[in-house]
């Protein structure tokens, strides 16, 4: 018989399985809490409610009180499908101008790991994407995956102009009512010293320089350069100043502004 | 456990083992906490100004939390647990009897002197064993003697004497300290006892298992995740993330300042109740109506914002950089506090904008940091920045209706008499705030361009894909200085450092002798010093700033940066004297980048944008004029044709008359030369550069 020290033995036993079954119980948590992460991940872009409108229109259900669903016209889906594309095509290029800097800012430490990698999954999911809007244009009109969109870029460079000229139209007002304000204010300036002029000798011509047109509109009394005091030259800045004032620098950028 | 070391079983030696290992970890540290703070911030000098803004105690509380934060308790409860340690060690080691091994000493029996010789010795002796032999003295009782005892003493005693007058037993005792000559090293533990007792050694077991199983891992475990959760502006990487995310490429100011309220930073800031608490109120001051500020399109991104703490931050941040005062000291508190917070987040918006080059969110995220730091809203007047300055101020100083606002060094050209009835009166300001206006206005470091140009070094010709420095020459000109003296047009020439000098040739360093000619023609070296600016005058931040100038080139025509910013915070000279006066010292910056491979005319505009002051940004175009690699060849061989040699007649003829040898052949030559190379002088000099200052 062999006289065989089981505790002796169980010893080594012991620590050989507490070693690996800590250490699989590691690894397991670990991956458990990686993918966990990975799946909780914010997705990159909001909601696309261009597709779920798509989508929607294609499965729409039958209310309760109609037997049938109702039927939709082609021109709808198509055209529910274009709106789709143009938004396709606006994270495309959100998506491509980011790359670029997204990858020089992990390289250098400046954003974490994370964004990448929700940038990544936001990349393959576009891809997806518009493999999925060209296929389901072929089965509208055969050939119509391929042109889409280009189509569809046409009518988010339409919009994106549009949005521009309306932003600058709505300044309109406000710069509008700035400048009749102002133009008011340098009259009332011209109207004073002229007056002044006239009730006083013609000793003391008041020679301000007009370095700085705003202050001295409403502060002296005194803009424009030394009027003399003649009624000709009164009639000649008013001529100036009301048809166009090529000098003041903001009446020439607000006239840009209203030919746009 | 094997016997042949002694363990310390009085714990005689474990304290000093202790002591040690404490002590390695304590000083360091202690070192660490008490080192003066080599940081920016703590040693520029300050612009001397009286003003105190309405709510500097709110401002001043929120720089002593921060400063608090920075204090680094944990270090100190180290620092003084490892004193405390070492102190106990010390305690144990003068408290623990020492056992020393007694050594046979046969003078200390005897008790003679170590320097008595053979004679005196026996002498002592026969003196000794008169009165100690047993024979001669009966046992004290009262000293507790037996008749054992006191033969054992005069065996002793005789022993000592014998081994004294052996010679060989003496001169060992005289050399090594022991009559058995040289003694070996005894190795010993400094473990007590207890640690390698048997039956002790599971618990040890466990002890030392806990320690490097449990406390090793975690304590780099933390370390790993906690220098992961930030980036490299020390900003959140969640917050790094949502800011780029915001990021879009027609981003203005206002945007800038909505991207940074998603920082993670201001969740912790605004934890639970906080979120919510005043929000109605605060959003309520911030949205009403005479804020003409807050464009509509900044109403509506707040408007639009779901998440409450969002929500409140970027409503601080409005309400900061308005100067809105909120009727409520805790959210006037947290107002203070959202801006440095902000700043912070600015740098991680300046890297990203950075990445994606377009200038105009560049120059955005430079104008939010002057923004944050000066409280003063985008587009607002820049003489806000001013102490006690406010709308109405601003209002009478520029006029009613304008559009364009007029900048602090504008403000200060106007004659003082003008400037002094546009601004003090009956609902503006009185004397004495003009005055420290005025005083606070005349420190503001302007730093003006006097010459912009394009070298590289030891070259004439700039080269394709050569290393190109781009020397920018400037002054400090405070607003509203008179009698600025013309620059020294010595001061505007750029010398190459010593050739010797390889770090600041390879553009790693500065040269450490900075020659500068002066006005007869010779060289004198000077020491480089670095000078720092003062702090940037910004009384509504909660937290000091020192000025730094951002220096970059952009291509206007596509819109985007050529060449990344330099950031410049300490300049090569003086800027202000002892008495606070202004030098107006010719500063040097430079910057190296790659020339673009082909040949040719590139033009730049060079923008230079102080973070910490609104309105003293400079922009100025400039041309790199790219040469031919072959016409520097031919331009090189010319040179040394001219160039008097060392060792010929005309060298020594120079030397006598220069006073010095002309060694530095390569540096002569490119002053020298510069005007007098033939024919196409005007397009082979080393420096085509045309600078126009725009405005």
């Amino acid at each position: 018989m062999f006289g065989v020290d089981w505790l002796g033995l169980a010893v080594p036993l012991a620590y050989l399985g507490i070693l690996l079954g800590s250490l699989a119980t590691f690894s397991s948590l670990y991956r458990k809490r990686k993918a966990h992460n990975a799946a909780s991940l914010e997705p990159w872009f909001p909601a696309h409610l261009q597709r779920d409108i798509y989508f929607s229109l294609l499965h729409l259900e039958p209310s309760s009180n109609e037997k049938k669903s109702p039927a939709i016209p082609d021109s709808i889906f198509k055209a529910s499908l274009l709106r789709r594309a143009a938004e396709d095509i606006r994270r495309i290029m959100a998506l491509r101008s980011q790359k670029q800097a997204l990858s020089t800012l992990l390289q250098r430490g400046s954003v974490g790991d994370d964004l990448w990698k929700r940038f990544e999954r936001a990349e393959k999911e576009m891809e997806d994407e518009v493999k999925d809007v060209a296929s389901e244009a072929n089965a509208y009109v055969p050939g119509w995956g391929q042109t889409i969109f280009q189509s569809a870029n046409e009518m988010l460079n339409n919009e994106i102009y549009r949005k521009r000229m309306e932003e600058q139209a709505s300044n309109v007002e406000e710069e509008r009512k700035w400048w009749d304000k102002k133009k008011t204010s340098i009259q009332e300036g011209f109207m004073k010293e002229l007056e002044e002029d006239s009730s006083a000798t013609k000793t003391t011509p008041t020679s301000t320089t007009t370095k700085d047109l705003d202050t001295a509109s409403t502060t002296s009394p005194a803009p424009g350069a030394s009027v003399q005091g003649s009624d000709d030259d009164a009639v000649l800045v008013e001529a100036e100043n009301t048809s166009s004032t090529p000098n003041s620098p903001a009446s020439a950028k607000k006239k840009g502004k209203g030919k746009k | 456990m094997s016997s042949d070391y002694t363990y310390d079983e009085q714990g005689q030696f474990f304290p000093f083992f202790i002591l040690t290992l404490t002590g390695l970890v304590t000083l360091p540290l202690t070192y660490n906490l008490l080192r003066p703070s080599k940081e920016l911030e703590n040693t520029a000098p300050r612009i001397k100004s009286d003003f105190k803004p309405e709510h500097a105690d709110l401002i001043d509380a929120q720089k002593r939390k921060r400063l608090r934060k920075e204090r680094r308790i944990k270090r100190i409860v180290t620092v003084i647990l490892g004193y405390a340690v070492m102190a106990w060690m010390v305690y144990l080691i003068v408290v623990t009897a020492r056992t020393v091994v007694k050594a046979y000493d046969p003078y200390d029996i005897l008790g003679v002197s170590r320097s008595a010789d053979e004679k005196a010795i026996s002498r002592h002796y026969k003196r000794m064993s008169l009165v100690y032999h047993p024979d001669k003295i009966r046992p004290d009782p009262a000293k507790n003697e037996t008749m054992e005892t006191l033969n054992e003493r005069f065996v002793e005693l005789t022993k000592a004497y014998k081994a004294l007058t052996d010679e060989e037993v003496r001169n060992n005792y005289l050399q090594f300290g022991h009559p058995d000559g040289k003694q070996s090293f005894s190795i010993g533990i400094a473990l007590p006892q207890f640690i390698v007792m048997d039956g002790n050694g599971k618990y040890v077991l466990l002890v030392y298992g806990a320690l490097l199983g449990v406390l090793l891992p975690y304590i780099v475990g933390k370390w790993w995740y906690g220098s992961q959760r930030y980036t490299k502006e020390r900003v959140l990487v969640a917050s790094a993330g949502n800011i780029f995310r915001e990021y879009k490429d027609d981003i203005t100011e206002g945007g800038i300042v909505g991207a940074l309220s998603s920082g993670e930073e201001f969740k912790d800031m605004l934890k639970g109740a906080a979120a919510e608490s005043g929000l109605a109120k605060l959003e309520k001051r911030v949205l009403a109506d005479d804020n003409s500020f807050l464009s509509a399109k900044d109403r509506a991104a707040l408007k639009q914002l779901d998440s409450s703490s969002r929500r409140k931050a970027l409503a601080l941040l409005w309400a900061y950089l308005g100067r809105i005062d909120l009727g409520d000291a805790s959210l006037d508190a947290e107002k203070y506090e959202a801006a440095p917070v902000a700043l912070s987040l600015t740098e991680a918006f300046t890297a990203i904008a950075l990445a994606f080059g377009n200038l105009g969110p560049i120059v955005g995220a430079f104008k939010t940091s002057q923004n944050l730091i000066q409280a003063v809203s985008p587009g607002s007047s820049p003489l806000l920045q001013l102490p006690n300055f406010t709308d109405a101020i601003v209002k009478s100083v520029e006029g009613e209706g304008t559009k364009e606002h007029l900048t602090i060094q504008k403000y200060m050209e106007l004659p003082e008499a003008q400037r002094r009835s546009l601004t003090v009166g009956a609902g503006l300001l009185s004397d004495k705030q003009y005055t420290d206006a005025i005083t606070v206005a005349k420190q503001l470091p302007v730093l003006q361009p006097e010459r912009i140009f394009f070298k590289v070094m030891g070259e004439k010709v700039i080269t394709p894909s050569s290393l190109v420095q781009l020397v920018v020459k400037a002054r400090f000109i405070p607003p509203g200085s008179t009698s600025v003296p013309p620059v020294n047009p010595s001061d505007l020439e750029d010398i190459d450092p010593d050739e010797d000098d390889l770090e600041a040739l390879m553009g790693r360093k500065p040269a450490k002798n900075r020659t500068i000619k002066t006005e007869d023609g010779k060289k004198v070296e000077s020491k480089i010093e670095t000078i720092q600016p003062p702090l940037a005058h910004a009384p509504y931040l909660a937290r000091d700033h020192s000025p730094r100038w951002n220096i970059f080139l952009a291509d206007a025509k596509q819109g985007k940066m050529a060449v990344p910013p330099f950031t410049f915070t300490t300049f090569d000279k003086p800027i202000f004297d002892e008495a606070g006066k202004p030098t107006y010292n010719v500063q040097t910056l430079k910057m190296q980048f790659q020339a673009p491979p082909q040949v040719g005319d590139f033009t730049f505009i060079l923008h230079m944008l102080c973070d910490s002051y609104m309105g003293l940004d400079n922009t100025a175009q400039i041309t790199l004029h790219i040469d031919d690699p072959a016409k520097a060849v031919s331009l090189e061989e010319d040179d040394d044709i001219s160039e008097p040699d060392e060792d010929s007649i005309a060298g020594q003829m120079q030397a006598i008359k220069t006073g010095q040898a002309p060694k530095k052949k390569a540096k002569d030559s490119d002053d020298s030369s510069e005007s007098d190379t033939d024919g196409d002088a005007g397009d082979t000099s080393d420096t085509d550069t045309e600078t126009e200052d725009e405005d």
